[in-house]
């Protein structure tokens, strides 16, 4: 039984015509499209100041030389983690209710692993020397094998996103006649000869379930390598056993609100509020409670551990975040991005859709600041004093092309999202049928 | 009004000791001919200098400053400069002399330096003064002996063998020293007098760190007198030491070299596993593609 769902009755037809509505190349959307991709080269040009004349326009030095670049690059990674934890996990447990969000979840984890991957490079002084890092790449760097796992990633999202969505697109491609050309026949390629056959399901359930049980081992291991790439590095703040988890049930935190931010935008925006029902978000909220819950008992773990050792370079690394330099912005991060909003969704008004979109756009800024914090720091801290340097090497500040870069990375993931959501159903219509069918069985 | 009581006594103290430093400066700091006319049982060599300069620089730079640079502290009266003329001006016997008794604000060295040991401060101090030759005793008609040196190890009880001869006649109570070199600096294997038969025999620890031969370098040096003679040697006495690379072992991060097995094999199954399933996947579009075509029939 699904009770998320309305308790209307809901025909075929009126499920299909609801959902495939948004499939249209709209004024609206046309605008939000002009936008975005005029964004996107305002920031485009500041990449190409930065290949002109290097990293030298970026706030990076000799001490720190991975900025908001790479705190970013985390932050992308582990918001492309959720996919894997709603559809795949909840998905294997037939957790019903998270059916109508699979979609969602699967294109947040597609456009974020995919420019996750660009980001990268956009930290490289020398782009064009990209092909040596698999030319030359040793099994040993944890960066290769990062490189590996995210390309890995992005490789069984989309195809984790495709497979399940062959139903819906055959239905495009039969109902939706006043699209233009190319679309048609677009869907028609994509849709496979699909004809709803028992053998064809069958198929599909198989390679889904295949790429279900995959995925889970994959997404733990890119963020997992991704918080290696650290610490397996001997630097204070960096140095620690217990980061793949931390990084792992952060990624949570992050992902589960940009779902919710995602899905309040296509609900609004698409009226799907027969699909995606307060109680949907009533219970992504309680989800996020409890990603955050495990969140802030692996970052008690990190603090309190080195901070009782009092005199290592590692104490001295948690001095700075809770009464030094850094205390501002992790006070910030701690208590307004964690704890404070996971407070507040204990209490279900709060869990109501635009409180809780909004609460999440708290969390997820938090957790943008938190990859900083995490990234920047350390690097600050050598354990070889910092001297004889330019005094501007003592302290990090990014400049307005990487900052404009860093937007143009988000400018991307939207772009990303609202093509994929203008071209394909974001709530998989054929399990909906099937779902309410049952239902009214 | 303790502090009062405090700065009188410490201004007091400090008058004092300045007038009986004037009082004493004012007497001559006397040295016997005979003690003027004492000279160094030793040649000054390198070696003396060296070790002269460590005793100086711990006993006397406190006061005196570096030779050469009148840089010594301001006191009443002065300590003056080892290396200018008031200093260099005296004969090797009155700094001797001087050194071992001191004066006043001078402390007497006799307790704390044996006479070799001042012998090689004043090696030191003569090193600052190009002019410098050192006085040699009349010794009567008798020559300075050349020793020849020879030296063998008793790999049976682990002990370096130094001969002395002159003239191949073995020459008896000649002081010998040996050490090994090292790095940074010098092993002191033993300080013996050789036996009748000209002998002196040092022990060896053989687990010496030696080089890739198991050779150590000894270095050998045999006084009598003014007679002196040193032997450098290299000798198989220990086991060869065969040297690792810095990068050798278990550095898997090193180099593309340095891979372990595992973790190749680990790495390159999983990403070649994972993919072969999504290969699999898309090659299974076909399926899908002819299970849509087949007709209704053929399934059921």
């Amino acid at each position: 039984m699904n009770d998320t769902l309305s308790k209307e009755i809901l025909t075929d037809d009126q499920i299909e015509q609801d959902l495939l509505k948004n499939i249209n190349w709209g004024n609206k959307f046309k605008l939000w499209l002009a936008f975005l991709a005029v964004s996107l080269i305002i920031c485009l040009y500041f990449y190409y100041q930065q290949i002109e004349h290097g990293l030298g326009v970026t706030g990076l030095h000799d001490y720190v030389s991975w900025g908001i670049y790479i705190s970013n690059f985390v932050f992308f990674v582990a918001t492309s983690l959720i996919g894997m934890l709603i559809s795949s996990v909840l998905g294997l447990m037939n957790v019903s209710w998270v059916k109508p969000l699979a979609r969602i979840a699967e294109l947040v984890a597609v456009a974020f692993a995919m420019v996750a991957g660009l980001i990268i490079i956009t930290d490289m002084g020398r782009p064009d020397r990209l092909l040596n890092v698999f030319m030359h790449g040793r099994v040993q760097s944890p960066i290769v094998w990062d490189i590996a796992v995210v390309v890995t990633y992005v490789a069984i999202s989309i195809l984790l996103l495709y497979i399940p969505l062959l139903p819906d697109i055959a239905l495009c491609r039969d109902k939706l006649k006043n699209v233009p050309k190319w679309q048609q026949k677009m869907y028609k390629i994509l849709a496979l000869g699909w004809k709803g056959k028992a053998k064809q399901f069958k198929l599909m359930n198989n390679y889904t379930r295949i790429l279900l049980i995959l995925i889970i081992p994959i997404a733990l291991s890119i963020h997992t390598v991704t918080s290696w790439l650290f610490a397996m590095t001997l630097r204070s703040g960096w140095d620690s056993p217990i980061f793949g988890p931390y990084f792992v049930s952060g990624a949570f935190v992050a992902g589960c609100a940009a779902v919710i931010i995602t899905m309040y935008f296509f609900q609004k925006n698409y009226k799907l509020d027969k699909y995606i029902t307060i109680d949907h978000f009533d219970r992504m909220g309680r989800l996020l409670v409890l990603v955050a819950l495990v969140y802030v008992y692996f970052n008690i773990n990190e603090i309190i551990v080195p901070a009782y050792k009092t005199n290592t370079a590692d104490a001295k690394h948690v001095q700075e975040m809770l009464s030094g330099h850094e205390s501002i912005m992790f006070w910030m991060v701690q208590l307004g991005g964690l704890i404070i909003p996971f407070l507040l969704i204990l209490f279900r008004p709060m869990r109501r859709p635009l409180p809780l979109m909004l609460i999440s756009i708290v969390i997820l800024t938090g957790a943008w600041f938190k990859r900083v914090l995490i990234v920047v720091p350390t690097q600050l801290a050598p354990y070889y004093p910092i001297q004889n340097v330019p005094e501007k090497w003592t302290h990090y500040m990014p400049t307005v092309p990487e900052i404009a870069i860093t937007t143009g990375s988000f400018i991307l993931v939207l772009i990303i999202m609202s093509v994929l959501a203008k071209l394909f159903p974001v709530i998989p219509i054929w399990e909906i049928k099937e779902e309410i069918n049952h239902n009214k069985n | 009004m303790n502090y009062f009581k405090y700065y009188k006594s410490i201004i007091l103290i400090c008058l004092c000791s300045l007038v009986m430093a004037n009082v004493q400066a004012q007497n001559e700091w006397e040295v016997t001919t005979e003690q003027d006319k004492n000279l160094s049982p030793f040649m000054f060599d390198d070696e003396m200098v060296l070790e002269g300069k460590i005793s100086y620089e711990n006993s006397c730079t406190s006061c005196h400053g570096m030779p050469g640079q009148a840089d010594y502290t301001p006191m009443a009266p002065p300590p003056g400069d080892p290396g200018s003329n008031q200093f260099q001006l005296q004969n090797d016997g009155a700094l001797f002399h001087k050194i071992k008794l001191g004066r006043g604000a001078m402390p007497k060295f006799e307790d704390v330096f044996a006479d070799d040991e001042t012998w090689n401060i004043i090696a030191y101090i003569r090193s600052f003064n190009e002019n410098y030759k050192q006085p040699i005793p009349d010794l009567g008609g008798v020559e300075i002996p050349k020793y020849d040196l020879k030296l063998a190890f008793d790999e049976n009880v682990d002990k370096l063998v130094v001969k002395v001869f002159s003239k191949e006649i073995p020459q008896p109570e000649v002081e010998v020293s040996a050490f090994v070199k090292g790095t940074f600096g010098k092993l002191l294997l033993g300080k013996i007098q050789t036996n009748e038969l000209g002998i002196a025999y040092l022990d060896v620890d053989p687990k010496l760190p030696g080089d890739a031969e198991g050779k150590l370098h000894i270095m050998v040096k045999a006084t009598k007198g003014y007679a002196l003679a040193k032997l450098n040697q290299k000798m198989k006495i220990v086991q060869p030491t065969i040297r690792k690379s810095a990068i050798e072992g278990r550095h898997i991060w090193s180099t593309d070299k340095m891979a372990p097995i595992w973790l190749k094999v680990s790495f390159f199954i999983t990403i070649f596993g994972v993919w072969a399933v999504l290969f699999f996947i898309v090659f299974g579009f076909r399926n899908i593609k002819k299970a849509g075509r087949e007709d209704d029939v053929m399934i059921e």
